[in-house]
């Protein structure tokens, strides 16, 4: 297979995102089918292209001196491209619902696709250059989205969103610099590319550029104190806050991270100093400060955005232990939190949508109308505090034990920050659904006769998600162990 | 592979009733029953292996991860039987406890999965096992809490899951730090590899947490908050469950530990003894205050497990020599838990007839319904320790227990032990006195209204409910009467699970010395309860006499302490630094925006006057404001300066204009310039 075949499923979703406003269609039929053809398509590109990955890398176009932007394929791409595709059709599916309500669809809908593309562009990416500049058009082409409802506070949002992701960007930049001036390659190698370098009293400064990248590419994975703008930004529609701010936008945050940690700094030279005890540190204030903030958040998805901030930053304090069973642990739970988080998001949409209540206290009885929904949210539920049997439980296990194992101040910190960060999301999510199923003995089920369960489009997601998630805890050998294999830079 | 049946097999049977329940409700309690007894039978029929010496594994590699293992030896054989007997019981006497009540289906499917669980934390042969099944236990056990939905019965609910969820998380953290100090958590191997474990602090860290969690689950003291008020407001078939079966899973927990990480370690023994010794009193004492017939049956259980605990802390004390302990820990479950089931199962006939639990209004209810009232006899019996019933001789034996290392220990033991022992048989007495309390209300005295008490003489409860309550209690009688048969296989078959070993010789249960302790407990009991109970817990009104609750409202842990603390102290605190760190970056931005990014912006016109007399009005303003609040408050200024200091300022102008023209003007400067020439004269002089 030839490696130029890599481009096809991102600039694919870009144009057929980009010509979907002028096709004018007459029925809003036809949009669905022309947009849902268009991911289903792009999905099936990407699994044939991970199925036969060309292991070299290919080099697109040359910018500027040995400025290139290159594509490759390799296992971590493997991971989160597998992710996006699987998921993308299926939200796609949930958003037509949705968006029924809402309007403006051709143009939400024109950028959704190109998200696709962009996301898709950040997951193949060959070397520093290229992520950054997928990072950035990813900023421009989700602000459309996050500012869909045009109300007043959904463009503050979407200032806030702009102000964030460009200034965390620019400090990326920042490690992006200094990686083509000190590394070897722009590429990325497992390892790093610092190897082999005297870098003599440079190795503090680079150190510090390190941590600032880091924090700079934590601004989408919204560690604290960037966090603000993802809680912010649940005033956009469902589908967005789902697709993209729990998983698409966000991963793509952890996403370079990972890249920068393991595939460019290297964890040889950071793993035992004080840049690792930094981002150990930000990680675990995170993990805490987001659950935190969850438990006293009344209104239901920015609860779950709450929710959010402290589970991505599972992902970055995996990441941050710099072992391969750490980082193992950090992409387990990059995928079992992607469906969670998804699973319930689109609970509440559904919510949203079927009875326009946004608020925890507003779910008395919900439990017995909705019994699809709240069954799905209960799965996703359980499954995000760690009760065994479920995914979450195999993720923080695997993350505390990489912990122990490593045995620093800050690693254990970590660990019991992540214990009590359970304990408080089994306080945020079991107060809902002992709400919705428990509303008290005199309860008069009357006032909500009209209530039900939404159409097939919002339950087929919902279902297939939920048994995803219950097989997952199940039995997850194999997965673990293609985790483990990229973890140790095998793949 | 049967083991995974035994615990498999409830929880999809628990699915395929909720679907009969649907359609059925006689199918669904048809079906439940025939599963109950399926499973009873299966372990009869797995145990007559165990019995032949042989011991079942079986290992499900992969599944959630680290994969399950189970094993069934004499012990787990034993407990696991317990736990199906239990649910058996009960399943048959739900039919008509629960005749009408709503939602019934989904309390057999959480009854069922439960079941399922609570198997396998028994069955379990790494602590992973037990881990994964005890969270599922904890969490489906939740919904018989609040079964109901009243008001009280989500709040213990709540409390419940509260205390659960948090034991949960510190034994996991204590089981990541015991598989990082060992590199198993394999229960055989668990032994070996901690004595091989160089650092013991690490080892105690481990034990520690999981001595936390696993005793919340068992109602140790501190953690004991849930227990007296979950088991109240739950129906009774799953009070009798809680108590009898689910606290003992918890007790399973801490004796895996104290029998395999910390075997006959002293320091050990001696920290669980102390937990032991306090949960036993406290129980007691507020089992003899509490005027409710559940309640006190509740705060009996926690009691009681302070019994096991006590006979836990004594293994690890006596070292080598544990026979006792180990023999009397063993029975003291065993027996607590076919008490609990008869006493329950009593109070729930009880409170399906009279739908009340106080004691001054079911009063009299079990006066002539005979088989009510010997059940419930043998029941309080056996708990007190009376001779000839099962409870009898566990208590002799960790009686006997704390005696014998009394006799062996130093002289600063001995003091502390024989404090250890009075409070024991102490607590003994106040068993016999809370039991005789209620057995005296329900079945001696006679209420206000005894016609009504009587009406249902006779047809109280159906045949099947009967078979569950009577066929529980013969169990206790059985036990009781012939202890070197029946109790000494039940210890001989489940010592090797906490490596004891036979006695060297057999423990003469009826020997002069150990009736005479169970004696003392006894005669102790009847004083307090015609000292006290009678006299200082019971108010006359209109010639009859009331059982009061002496205990103010504010005694109670829960709500002086854990609910302050965690729902108002703790939130508050985080919810404070929170808020303050939520802004930081916030604030940065807009004090960038309001700053260096600043948009222009074109002047506008000041409403009155010029920027002078802007800034005096201000200051005027303030003043006047000031003054306002101090020294004029009676008559405060209330005039705005701005444009009054704009008229005088424009009046002034205009003044000093037509000054600057007229001749006086002139004639002014005239002066002040010979002035100065005057003074520059002067001086250059």
């Amino acid at each position: 297979m030839s490696p130029s075949l890599v481009v096809l499923p991102i600039l694919f979703p870009l144009i057929t995102g980009a010509l979907l406003p002028l096709f004018r269609f007459r029925e809003r039929k036809c949009r669905n089918i022309y947009v849902e053809l268009v991911t289903l398509i792009n999905s099936v590109m990407i699994l044939i292209l991970l199925y036969h990955h060309p292991g070299i890398a290919y080099r697109a176009i040359n910018l500027a001196g040995n400025l290139e932007v290159t594509f490759k394929i390799d296992g971590l791409s493997c991971l989160f491209a597998g992710l996006i595709a699987f998921l993308w059709p299926f939200a796609t599916l949930y958003a037509f619902e949705y968006m029924e309500h809402l309007g403006k669809e051709n143009t939400f809908f024109a950028f959704y696709t190109m998200t696709f593309g962009v996301t898709t562009g950040i997951a193949f990416a060959g070397n520093l250059m290229t992520l950054y500049m997928f990072y950035e058009m990813l900023t421009l082409v989700t602000l459309p989205l996050v500012m869909a409802g045009m109300s007043r506070e959904a463009i503050l949002a979407g200032r806030k969103y702009v102000f964030y992701s460009i200034g965390g960007a620019a400090f990326a930049f920042i490690g992006f610099i200094f990686i083509f001036t000190y590394g070897n390659t722009m590429n990325f190698v497992p390892g790093g590319v610092l190897l082999g370098q005297s870098l003599g009293d440079k190795a503090g400064l680079l150190r510090l550029v390190y941590v600032l990248a880091v924090l700079g590419f934590g601004v989408k994975a919204a560690v604290f104190p960037f966090h603000g703008w993802l809680p912010a930004a649940s005033i956009a529609p469902t589908p967005v806050t789902a697709l993209l701010h729990a998983v698409a936008v966000v991963k793509a945050g952890a996403f370079a991270i990972i890249r920068i940690t393991y595939y460019s700094y290297g964890t040889d030279f950071l793993r035992g100093t004080w840049a690792q005890y930094v981002i150990l540190g930000f990680a675990a204030a995170t993990i805490l400060f987001g659950s935190a903030r969850a438990v006293k958040e009344p209104h239901l998805k920015r609860r779950l955005a709450y929710s959010t901030v402290s589970n991505l930053s599972y992902i970055v304090f995996g990441a941050a232990l710099m072992t391969p069973a750490g980082l193992a642990g950090g992409l387990s739970h990059m995928i079992f939190h992607a469906f969670i988080k998804i699973t319930l998001f689109y609970c509440a949409g559904a919510v949203l949508v079927g009875t326009h209540r946004q608020y925890v206290r507003e779910l008395d009885g919900l439990g017995k109308k909705m019994p699809v929904v709240f069954a799905a949210f209960t799965v996703g539920s359980l499954a995000l505090t760690g009760i065994p049997g479920f995914p979450g439980f195999i993720s923080k296990w695997n993350l505390c034990t990489a912990a122990v194992k490593e045995g620093n101040a800050m690693a254990l910190t970590g660990i019991a920050a992540l214990l009590i960060s359970a304990l408080l999301t089994a306080v945020y999510l079991f107060t809902t659904i002992i709400r919705a199923y428990y509303p008290g003995k005199d309860f008069d089920y009357a006032a909500l006769d009209s209530v039900h369960d939404p159409g097939m489009l919002m339950k087929i997601p919902l279902t297939v998600f939920s048994l995803f998630i219950i097989v997952m805890g199940i039995y997850s050998v194999p997965l673990m162990q293609f985790l483990e294999k990229i973890a140790s830079g095998w793949i | 592979m049967m083991l995974l049946l035994l615990t498999a097999g409830p929880m999809a049977g628990a699915a395929l009733s909720y679907l009969i329940g649907r359609k059925s409700r006689t199918a669904r309690d048809f079906f439940a029953d025939v599963l109950v007894i399926a499973e009873f039978l299966l372990f009869l029929v797995l145990g007559m292996n165990v019995l032949a010496g042989d011991v079942l594994t079986y290992r499900l590699p992969g599944f959630c991860m680290r994969g399950l293992s189970f094993k069934m030896d004499g012990f787990r054989f034993l407990y696991g039987t317990i736990a199906a007997f239990m649910w058996m019981m009960t399943t048959i006497f739900s039919e008509e406890y629960f005749a009408h009540y709503r939602n019934r289906n989904r309390y057999y499917l959480f009854m069922l999965v439960t079941l399922g669980a609570t198997v396998g934390v028994f069955l379990s042969a790494d602590l992973f096992t037990t881990f994964l099944f005890f969270e599922i236990m904890s969490f489906t056990s939740y919904v018989w809490v609040a079964h109901d939905e009243k008001k009280e019965s989500l709040r213990a609910a709540q409390t419940y899951l509260a205390v659960a969820v948090i034991g949960g998380m510190v034994m996991l953290m204590g089981l990541f730090l015991l598989n990082d100090a060992v590199g198993t958590l394999d229960m055989d191997s668990l032994f070996e590899a901690c004595r091989a474990c160089p650092d013991k602090g690490i080892l105690y860290a481990a034990g520690g947490c999981m001595l936390f969690g696993f005793g919340a689950k068992a109602g140790m003291f501190p953690l004991h908050i849930w227990l007296p008020k979950a088991h109240p407001v739950a129906p009774a078939p799953a009070s009798a469950l809680l108590s009898g079966i689910l606290t003992k899973s918890g007790v399973f927990g801490v004796i895996v530990v104290s029998c395999n990480i910390f075997l006959h370690d002293a320091v050990w023994g001696f920290t669980v003894l102390l937990f032991g010794v306090v949960t036993m009193f406290i129980g007691a004492f507020l089992a003899v205050f509490s005027v409710n017939l559940k309640y006190t049956l509740a705060c009996s259980s926690m009691s009681q497990i302070g019994f096991i605990l006590v006979g836990i802390g004594m293994q690890g004390l006596l070292g080598e020599e544990n026979a006792l302990a180990v023999r009397g820990t063993v029975l003291h479950m065993v027996n607590h838990s076919l008490i609990k089931l008869v006493l329950f199962m009593a109070a729930g006939v009880v409170f399906f007839n009279l739908h009340k639990l106080d004691l001054n209004e079911v009063r009299g209810f079990g006066r002539k319904k005979p088989l009510l009232k010997l059940s419930f006899l043998a029941g309080a019996l056996s708990i007190s320790g009376v001779p000839l019933f099962s409870g009898y001789v566990s208590k002799t034996l960790l009686h006997e227990s704390i005696v014998e290392f009394t006799a062996y220990g130093g002289v600063q033991a001995t003091a502390f032990m024989k404090g250890v022992e009075y409070v024991f048989l102490f607590t003994g007495g106040l068993t016999a006195a809370y039991m005789m309390k209620l057995f005296v209300a329900v079945f001696v005295e006679e209420n206000e209204d005894q016609k009504s008490m009587d009406a249902s003489n006779g047809r109280y409860m159906n045949r099947r409910t009967a078979f569950a309550l009577v066929g529980s209690a013969v169990v206790l009688a059985v036990l009781g009467v012939v202890p070197s048969l029946t109790m000494d296989f039940v210890a001989d078959i489940s010592q090797g699970f906490m490596h004891g070993t036979s006695p060297h010789e057999s423990v003469r249960y009826f020997s002069i010395t150990n009736l005479s302790g169970a004696a003392v407990s006894i005669l102790t009991g009847i004083a307090v309860y015609f000292g006290f109970i009678r006299t200082c817990l019971m108010r006359k009104e209109n010639g009859k006499k009331y059982y009061v609750n002496r205990l103010p409202k504010w005694f109670d842990l829960e709500n002086l302490l854990y609910r302050p603390l965690l729902m108002r102290v703790l939130p508050f605190a985080l919810a404070f630094v929170c808020r303050i760190f939520d802004k930081i970056t916030d604030g940065i931005i807009w004090l960038i925006q309001k700053t260096v990014l600043r948009e222009a912006r074109a002047k506008e016109p000041l409403p009155y006057g010029n920027k002078l007399t802007h800034c005096i009005s201000i200051v005027l303003n303030c003043m006047a404001k000031v003054m306002n609040h101090t020294i004029r408050r009676k008559r405060p200024i209330r005039v705005s300066f701005e444009k009054r200091t704009a008229q005088k300022y424009e009046e002034f102008i205009t003044t000093t204009r037509l000054f600057e023209k007229s001749v006086s003007y002139g004639l002014l400067m005239f002066c002040i310039g010979l002035f100065v020439t005057l003074i520059y004269l002067l001086l250059s002089i």
